[in-house]
């Protein structure tokens, strides 16, 4: 008799154990354990139909169903866990995304080239002591030529084709006003040392290296004993923190009114590094500014003895330097404004 | 200015250097040359022939058939040109010979005929016509009769000479000139120059039969020679090379040797027909009020007091120094000359040029400095050369006024060779700076200390110790010049508070993406119309173009041309900004400088270029408040907004920046007229004036503690009228609770109009924030402030708690 219910048992928990193992998402698994373990599962009615037995044969068998539901729960607890894990694998891979889709966009803007080369500069030469102070755009005669030591009817003043508003009053051809403005504001204090960056005016017509408007960076250093070499210590560490260690500058004999004597500056090219090139005509070496000692005409008309104090005193374009420096062959691009162009300039 | 070789190297022993090394020496002294080029631009094998008879072409009407005498031998040549003719000389390129631009001359037919060769014109063989006679330049070019058959025409033509270009500064007008080229290159080279002892004029005896009376002291000498005859007129082929190699336009002998002597001396010359001039008698005055004179190019040019003439008793005969009058000119029938030689001042013969647009050699000469001590010598040198070349005959000596010698005395300038190794920062020996001077035709005289150094007329520019530094360095060489320190106090820069403040706008604005652009602050009135800006704009007296012929007024057309140009250009939008000037003016001209204002401007235009998470989408108002927003706040200032009236921007959607009731800026949309009229449909547009900025900024921070107590937030929404604005509940919230109390922060998080709200409403959504620094809240005080504000709000604004 009881191994008929012994086989019988035995068949229950194989057969639950089989399709156990087929049970293929939470709900069939469900499904199971209500079929298998459930109040009208065999072998809830097994252990209702207990009762007719033998106590002997109850008990015997008592311990035999329990250690089969037993088995069967257990069976059942792991089957959910892999189940549930499988699910929350799927899950989690139904919840891949594109990773190579852009990120939210923070807009970033761009500085302009020429406030770029400006505020380097402007970092350079605050770092080795200069203030950067600024002026009008609209001068007089007087401050713009006079003062310079470029009198009326002076061929000088074809170097530079000067836009006038009136008889007396223009469009400042050079930042270098600002150099007798800034004597006659020290009224007689030293040292100076000061740069001078703005937007300067001539006469030319606009081609790929004329623009009538462009902005000019003017130095001045003023104080007792200020010699030449000096200026030429001062644009080489300009130079070197510009460009790089290895930079040189080069002075040639030049002419302005308002220095003496007067030189042009250049670099070594900073395409080749000296080698000679298309950009320096192959002569290793690029112009980059005008300099020179400042006249004692202009010290003295403002208001520093020239017998006591020397000065030097430079000029460089800040477009040339933005050209130079990023590879723009041609300045309307500076002023065109066109964001493909700009946008460029994006990265720091 | 350009420059022979040949011609310096007459004066000068240039033996072992190059012309390319030449140019390297003039440039590191401070001439800079700008080119070198060759004469001869590529002619190879070409000889001078001689035409010995002329057929017509069997075949075709415009060709001739010539046999040329090459030296020995003979070729049948097929040539084109209208003007050949048995017996001319001309330059005859031979099978195989080289022409510039990569020509080769092979033997070639012509419908039926074989050339060996061809006869060639100025242009074919490179040379720049436009400083040849028109009866040089055109056609073939005929040579003169005695040069040598069948010789290379490179070294007959002077083709072996190189022309320098040298790119003179204003100050060196003694290097106009070859003499003084060789004076500056001979103190280069250190090499003795070679100059005749003295130019042996041959003078006629007896008393000039001109007369010359100077009326004005802007000419302070004047010389004159008369020259009988001047039987030949063709320059020779020598000169008239020299003339092109120097970029100086041959057109008759005697016109040919005023040019050649002013560039050899730097003293520009005047002839003049002398039975032109009336009474023999010349004028140097003023012009006339109202006086005409027809100058040398056929232009009637009306004259004004300012303006100095050459006249005889009569009539105008010249612009002094500037050019000549055509009734004077020297012509074919011309049989006397009366030559000038004379001093103007620079600056009255310069603003004569600019009155007139005229720009003569001689005009820039006389701008620049003339030598004093040229005027004699240059008028003898014209002399000696018209009576060799022209065959012409002086008539009585040369007529000078004042009649004594010039009294011009050289410069001399007190000197420390100390002084100058301590100003150029670098140790020339005393004996190298003496010799530096020699070099230079300077006096040198020693003295106790300085020395005294006597600066020749030729050399104006040298005034003063520096002028004389400059000298010793440019010779000793810029390159000795040390790059030393200064020994400077340590100071902190004191840069303007004000710069620093656009360095900060810039980046922020970097940072939050808008692109800085620069624009052109010469603009029309035309493009400021749409705008309708105040006051009067700021006139050039001479523009350049119509487009740039004011100063701007206002930023924002500036900004809308870059828009438009990008619209036009494939870019869908942008936010963009100008930090720059407008310039202001009342009335113009005014008796104040315009004023300058420094602005920041900043334009959204065009769609966001759209990405996975937002759809592309018109750029508005509220893109700019928050970036108006950002940038106050990064300035640490606190404005309000209030509706404004810009009749550019649209009615209702614009607002200026107020700061304690006064605006620092504003910001609108553009109105929808004025978009168009700039071609960028919707933009919007924001300015702050960077002066107020500056004078608010703040970066002061002073930390307050973080509240210990928790805070309780409370959200409405309520409906409210649509005309509504937001910011009049939330200054209602404050006013009713007080802004010392507990109340912290309110904030509109949510605008709804649709499904629920009335037709006319809106359903506005506002956070409340409530924190005590003593204690937690309690709900029950919560609700009382909140019944208060919603009481206060249906109160003001019929504000209704949405269902």
């Amino acid at each position: 008799m009881s191994d008929t219910w012994r086989h019988e048992l035995e068949t229950i928990r194989n057969e639950a154990m089989a399709s156990l193992a087929n049970t293929s998402d939470s709900k069939a698994l469900n499904d199971w354990r209500i079929e298998v373990l459930g109040k009208k599962s065999a072998l809830s009615q097994m252990s209702k139909a207990m009762g007719s037995l033998a106590p002997e044969d109850r008990r015997a068998l008592g311990e035999a169903l329990n250690r089969v539901r037993q088995e069967l729960e257990q069976a059942w607890r792991s089957r959910q866990a892999e189940m549930e894990a499988k699910e929350k694998a799927l899950r989690l891979e139904r919840e891949r995304i594109d990773v190579t889709l852009p990120g939210r966009e923070v807009p970033l803007g761009a500085m302009h080239p020429i406030s770029r080369v400006i505020e380097e500069i402007e970092d350079i030469f605050m770092s080795l002591g200069f203030s950067v102070v600024e002026g009008p755009e609209v001068e007089t005669d007087h401050y713009n030529f006079e003062l310079l030591n470029i009198p009326k009817d002076h061929p000088a003043r074809d170097m530079q084709d000067t836009f006038y508003l009136t008889e007396e009053w223009l469009l400042r051809t050079h930042t270098s006003p600002m150099q007798v403005r800034t004597m006659e504001r020290m009224r007689g204090r030293t040292p100076i040392r000061v740069i001078v960056p703005g937007r300067v005016y001539r006469r030319d017509e606009d081609d790929a290296t004329h623009s009538h408007q462009f902005t000019q960076i003017e130095g001045l250093v003023v104080d007792e004993g200020i010699r030449m070499s000096d200026l030429k210590g001062t644009l080489e560490a300009f130079a070197k923190a510009l460009f790089g260690p290895s930079q040189r500058v080069r002075l040639r004999p030049s002419y302005f009114p308002f220095t003496e004597p007067s030189c042009e500056v250049d670099l070594v090219c900073v395409s080749c590094g000296g080698a000679g090139c298309r950009t320096c005509k192959g002569t290793g070496w690029i112009e980059i500014l005008g300099a020179g000692m400042v006249h004692p005409r202009v010290l003295d008309m403002s208001g520093y003895d020239s017998a006591r104090y020397t000065g030097f005193a430079f000029g460089l374009g800040a477009e040339r330097i933005a050209m130079l420096r990023y590879g723009i062959s041609d300045i309307r691009m500076l002023y065109q404004n066109d964001l493909r162009f700009l946008r460029q300039f994006r990265h720091a | 200015m350009r420059a022979s070789y040949k011609w310096l190297a007459e004066y000068l022993d240039l033996a072992g250097l190059s012309p390319a090394d030449l140019a390297d020496r003039l440039t590191s002294a401070g001439l800079a040359v700008d080119a070198v080029d060759p004469l001869n631009r590529g002619v190879e094998g070409v000889v001078i022939g001689k035409v010995l008879d002329v057929r017509p072409h069997p075949q075709a009407d415009r060709l001739k058939v010539c046999q040329v005498d090459v030296g020995g031998r003979q070729l049948e040549i097929v040539c084109g040109a209208p003007n050949v003719a048995p017996g001319l000389v001309v330059p005859v390129a031979l099978p195989g010979a080289k022409l510039p631009g990569g020509v080769e001359i092979r033997i070639a037919e012509f419908r039926g005929v074989s050339s060996h060769g061809m006869l060639c014109s100025a242009d074919e063989l490179g040379l720049e016509t436009r400083y040849l006679p028109k009866r040089d330049a055109e056609g073939l070019f005929v040579l003169p009769a005695d040069l040598p058959l069948g010789a290379d025409v490179v070294p007959h033509l002077h083709l072996d000479d190189v022309v320098f270009d040298l790119d003179l500064t204003p100050n060196r007008s003694d290097c106009l000139s070859i003499r003084g080229l060789v004076h500056e290159l001979s103190a280069i080279l250190r090499r003795p120059h070679r100059f005749p002892a003295s130019v042996a004029a041959p003078e006629a005896d007896g008393e000039s039969p001109l007369q010359v009376r100077l009326e004005t002291p802007r000419c302070p000498r004047y010389e004159a020679q008369l020259l009988d005859g001047a039987e030949i007129r063709e320059t020779p082929l020598w000169m008239k090379m020299r003339l092109l190699a120097m970029g100086v336009r041959s057109i008759d002998l005697v016109v040919d040797v005023t040019n050649y002597v002013m560039l050899e001396w730097g003293q520009p010359l005047h002839a003049f027909d002398a039975d032109a001039i009336a009474q023999g008698t010349i004028v140097v005055r003023q012009a006339r009020e109202g006086e005409r004179l027809v100058t040398l190019d056929g232009q009637e040019r009306a004259l004004t007091p300012d303006m100095m003439v050459i006249a005889d008793p009569e009539k105008a005969i010249g612009l002094a120094g500037v050019m000549g009058g055509e009734n004077s000119e020297i012509g074919p029938s011309t049989r006397r000359i009366a030559l000038e030689s004379a001093r103007f001042d620079g600056a009255s013969i310069r603003r004569t040029g600019q009155a007139l647009s005229l720009r003569s050699e001689a005009q820039q000469r006389f701008e620049k400095g003339v030598d004093p001590a040229a005027v004699s010598s240059a008028l003898h040198r014209a002399t000696e050369l018209l009576v060799q070349l022209a065959g012409s005959r002086p008539v009585g000596a040369p007529r000078r006024v004042p009649p004594q010698a010039d009294v011009s005395k050289p410069t001399v300038i007190s000197f420390s060779p100390h002084a100058c190794a301590r100003f150029l920062g670098v140790d020339v020996p005393e004996g190298e700076m003496r010799a530096c001077f020699e070099a230079l035709g300077f006096g040198v005289e020693h003295g106790e200390g300085a020395w005294r150094v006597e600066v020749p007329t030729r050399r104006p520019d040298i005034q003063a110790p520096a002028d004389l530094y400059e000298e010793v360095a440019r010779l000793y060489g810029y390159h000795h010049i040390p790059a030393t320190s200064m020994r400077l106090p340590v100071e902190a820069p004191e840069s303007s508070g004000h710069l620093m403040i656009v360095r900060k706008v810039r980046r922020a604005l970097v940072d939050w993406g808008l692109c800085e652009v620069r624009t052109y602050a010469l603009t029309s009135p035309e493009a400021e119309a749409p705008i309708a800006p105040s006051g009067v704009p700021v006139a050039l007296l001479r523009p350049m173009s119509d487009d740039r012929r004011v100063l701007r007024r206002h930023l924002l057309p500036s900004l809308a041309e870059v828009a438009r140009h990008n619209l036009a250009h494939q870019v869908p939008g942008g936010a963009i900004f100008e930090v720059g000037k407008m310039f202001l003016a009342s009335s113009w001209p005014q008796q104040a400088l315009p004023e300058e204002q420094q602005v920041l401007g900043m334009l959204w235009f065009g769609e966001t270029e759209g990405n996975p998470f937002e759809r592309p989408r018109p750029y508005d108002f509220y893109d700019a408040k928050g970036v108006c927003d950002a940038l106050l706040a990064r300035l640490g200032i606190r404005a309000a907004y209030q509706a404004s009236q810009h009749v550019y921007l649209h009615p209702g959607r614009q607002a200026s920046i107020e700061v304690n009731g006064a605006p620092v800026g504003f910001l609108g949309e553009l109105h929808p007229d004025v978009g168009e009229a700039y071609d960028v449909k919707r933009a919007v547009y924001a300015q702050f004036d960077l002066d107020r900025l500056f004078s608010l900024a703040s970066s002061d921070v002073r930390v307050r503690p973080i509240p210990r107590h928790p805070a309780s937030r409370r959200d409405l929404a309520v409906v409210v009228p649509s005309e509504l604005e937001s910011q009049a509940l939330i200054d209602s919230a404050w006013r009713t609770l007080g802004d010392g109390g507990d109340l912290r922060l309110v904030r509109v998080f949510d605008v709804y109009t649709g499904v629920g709200v009335p037709e006319g409403h809106k359903s506005l959504a506002v956070a409340l924030w409530f924190q005590s620094d003593e204690r937690t809240l309690t709900d029950a005080e919560i609700d009382q402030a909140v019944v208060a504000v919603l009481r206060a709000w249906e109160e003001a604004f019929g504000a209704k708690l949405r269902a």
